[in-house]
């Protein structure tokens, strides 16, 4: 079963989201903030990791960031999820090392589609 | 000299009495000079007569020896004062008698021996010699001796009375002339006062007063009119000086109250960016808000629809999808409005690439297929051989294209709805031109008037009845305009109708449509890819049939062109945009393609961009000593061209990749309000 780290510090977001992707057969670990989020990467070695970028104190830029400067959690992919749709947030996601980007609302079906394929291409 | 420096009075003065006087002198001088000549002419006959007289007399005497006879005739002479002196000579010479006035003796000057008879002047004397004769013989001489007293007075009488007489005279002539000369110095006098009085007091108003009709009257005439025409012009220069100075006083009011506005304007701007930025904040942060408990909303009613169905409660999954249906509408009405402001900010980027305009249509058609089939509508797509790839924000067409299609599906019941994609020609681009038409409500000329402004639905009963937020058009032509297109709508109530949009084939931003001059110091790899993400090529060509051919041909390769006519030029040119490449044709007029060539590579900035000799001129030799590239020789293989243009693009691209990583192209949330293949976010390489 594959391992799916989500960093969400909304409670009804993290809770949909995640009983959404174990309906899908991802098994879900939740982080309700950047700092647990970053233990967990560690501990738990997620399969992907859906990462909010509006998170209290370590927002999820500075996360990835530091996620993606780890030898051990460099490779793990990262879907930044974030309200805002300027454009310089899409930039400043790819700047900051996500591998995707999607805005929230989440529509399930495109996120999930993104997912599959982080995950198929790590699999490669 | 000093005469030369005198007043003019002066001078007329002493013009006059000189002149005068000497006229008078010498005339005088002249009659005293004849009157007394003949006086003393006068004074010689006389003499002469007394000497015949006194010589007839003392004739006998002389015959007769008689002494004492002759001396009383000589003394008859007392009575004659003139005569000082008379002696009766022998004709042997001898004094034979004497007379002398107021002296006995012999005076000294008597003549030693006798003269020839007549008179003679000697030491202011007159002297007469006579000869005595008696029957026709002579007996004596007589020597007669006037001191000419009477001549010498009536001179110095004359004299004294010219002097007195020219003295008399002189003074008259200066009192008249004095008196005169005004006539002639007063008016010059007179003009110089009022020169003087012009030059001192600049005052130009002051006439001189013409007094006659003389030269001097027109002087003064001349100079009264040469006055009044100074006066004129210093009246209108002054006017003039006047209406500057107002006028500068004006301007300096003007430049204070402009400078005011402007600064009041600057503030005001100040003021409107600052509002417009709260603005953009607010509507992010609101955006933020609003999403993330639609989110939840749409989210769990989505789970809930899932989980309910599975759990067999299909008469509860009718009401989850309502409420689904109207999160994502709310949803569509938030990015609107966020939209709406994106493009108000002017924070709405294009991102431009190059796609095949048939996949986006079937995208499109297969998204709206479910709109369609709901109102039992059939949509039918025809799309124009020559069309294939155009270059432009897919993101935004694709909304463009969703908007048309979705109103067109949405107001027409069971009817058609057709696409028609054609390339159009005109003179300065090529433009792909969609055209959707439909079978529908139709639009009056009332509705047309509003139909792409914000939130002017047709009609507040369409809204109603249909539903939408009367954003999409509007969004839709901003975002026509954003890529420089045209949208418009041809239409009658109830007859369906047509909605064109004609885009640019190739899109490109106001950034890279004019070069910048600020990427001239850059290095080549940074300067050539303009923010459409295209490389450019240089054509450097006099023949502007190679030119054109050598455009359409790289740009379909999808590069961007610039063409040089010249290589003055294309010199310029490739200073200016950095090109990946350029292509150099050889024989031109001016300045040939060595000489361009010898140029480029001579110039450090220019040497490292790669040229490809592209000429009838068939010395591959020469071209590949002077630095070029690669050779081709005219007519040009286009295969092998591509090859080579694709062989430096690759060097290119993998140089950019090495330092910085090449854009992720990206398609942002856009609409939530279907599934639909556009909103997918889909990822793609450049190139």
């Amino acid at each position: 079963m594959q391992k799916i780290l989500l960093v969400e510090d909304n409670e009804m977001n993290r809770d949909m989201l995640s009983r959404r992707l174990q309906r899908r057969g991802y098994s879900v670990v939740n982080a309700e903030d950047g700092e647990k989020g970053l233990l967990l990467a560690r501990s738990e070695a997620p399969d992907l990791i859906l990462m909010d970028i509006s998170l209290p104190a370590m927002d999820g830029w500075e996360v990835t960031r530091l996620l993606k400067a780890n030898p051990s959690t460099c490779h793990i992919p990262i879907i930044a999820l974030t309200a805002h749709a300027w454009v310089t947030d899409r930039d400043k996601a790819f700047e900051a090392g996500c591998d995707d980007y999607d805005t929230k609302p989440v529509e399930f079906g495109r996120l999930s589609e993104k997912i599959e394929n982080l995950l198929t291409v790590r699999k490669l | 000299m000093i005469l030369q420096n005198l007043s003019i009075k002066r001078k007329l003065t002493l013009i006059t009495m000189l002149t005068s006087s000497l006229a008078l002198i010498l005339s005088s001088v002249s009659f005293l000079i004849y009157d007394l000549v003949s006086f003393r002419h006068l004074l010689t006959q006389d003499l002469m007569t007394q000497a015949e007289i006194i010589g007839y007399n003392s004739a006998g005497a002389l015959e007769f020896k008689d002494e004492a006879a002759a001396t009383a005739t000589l003394s008859a002479l007392t009575a004659k004062e003139d005569i000082v002196t008379a002696v009766l000579y022998r004709p042997d010479g001898k004094i034979f008698a004497h007379y002398f006035r107021g002296s006995t003796t012999l005076p000294s000057y008597l003549p030693s021996r006798l003269q020839d008879k007549g008179y003679r002047y000697v030491g202011g004397y007159l002297e007469v010699f006579h000869d005595v004769t008696l029957n026709g013989e002579r007996v004596g001489t007589l020597f007669l001796q006037s001191n000419m007293r009477q001549w010498s007075m009536r001179a110095r009488r004359y004299a004294s009375i010219l002097i007195v007489f020219v003295l008399v005279s002189g003074l008259f002539a200066f009192f008249v002339s004095s008196r005169l000369q005004g006539l002639i110095s007063n008016p010059i006098l007179h003009l110089e006062d009022t020169m003087r009085m012009v030059s001192t007091n600049k005052n130009y108003a002051v006439r001189a007063v013409k007094s006659y009709g003389d030269e001097i009257g027109r002087l003064i005439d001349g100079f009264n009119t040469m006055l009044s025409e100074i006066q004129q012009r210093d009246t209108a220069l002054q006017s003039t000086n006047g209406e500057l100075k107002t006028r500068t006083q004006e301007l300096e009011e003007e430049i204070f109250h402009r400078k005011q506005t402007q600064e009041e304007l600057l503030n005001a701007k100040h003021a409107a960016e600052e509002a417009n930025r709260a603005k953009s904040t607010f509507l992010a942060n609101m955006s933020h808000e609003l999403r993330t408990p639609l989110n939840a909303i749409i989210g769990y009613s989505e789970m809930l629809e899932e989980e309910t169905r599975d759990s067999g409660k299909i008469e509860n999954v009718q009401d989850l999808r309502k409420i689904q249906a109207s999160g994502k509408h709310l949803l569509s009405l938030i990015n609107d409005v966020l939209d709406l402001s994106k493009i108000e900010a002017g924070k709405m980027v294009l991102h431009l690439e190059s796609f095949e305009v048939s996949q986006v249509i079937e995208e499109m058609v297969t998204t709206l297929q479910p709109a369609a089939a709901k109102n039992g509508n059939s949509i039918h797509v025809h799309l124009a051989d020559n069309v294939n790839m155009m270059r432009a924000d897919i993101t935004k067409v694709r909304q463009i294209l969703f908007n048309l299609l979705s109103n067109a599906c949405k107001f027409t019941d069971h009817g058609t709805v057709s696409v028609n994609v054609e390339q159009i020609k005109t003179a300065d681009r090529d433009w792909i031109q969609f055209q959707v038409r439909d079978t529908g409500i139709g639009i009056s000329a009332k509705q047309k008037e509003n139909l792409f402004q914000e939130f002017a639905q047709a009609d507040a009963s369409i809204a109603r009845k249909y539903g939408g937020t009367g954003l999409g058009l509007a969004i839709t032509h901003r975002f026509v305009q954003l890529m420089k297109g045209r949208i418009w709508v041809e239409s009658e109530p109830s007859q369906g109708a047509v909605f064109t949009v004609r885009l640019p084939a190739q899109v490109v931003t106001e950034t890279s449509e004019s070069a910048q001059p600020e990427s001239a110091g850059k290095a080549p790899a940074a300067s050539s890819e303009t923010k459409t993400g295209l490389e450019t090529i240089l054509v450097i060509d006099d023949d502007p049939s190679v030119r054109d051919l050598m455009t359409r041909f790289l740009t379909k390769l999808d590069f961007h062109v610039v063409a040089a006519a010249n290589g003055e030029e294309g010199i310029r040119l490739a200073r200016q945009v950095r090109p990946l490449l350029i292509t150099l044709d050889v024989v031109m007029p001016d300045c040939d393609g060595w000489t361009v060539l010898n140029r480029l590579k001579s110039d450090s900035q220019l040497a490292k961009i790669p040229v490809i000799m592209v000429t009838v001129v068939d010395n591959e030799a020469m071209g590949l000593d002077l630095g070029a590239s690669n050779y081709l020789i005219k007519p040009v293989d286009r295969d092998r061209l591509a090859v080579l243009v694709e062989k430096h693009r690759v060097t290119r691209s993998s140089t950019i990749t090495d330092d910085n990583p090449v854009p992720l192209s990206y398609v942002a949330d856009r609409p939530a309000g279907s599934k639909t293949a556009g909103t997918r976010v889909s990822r793609t390489r450049r190139n």
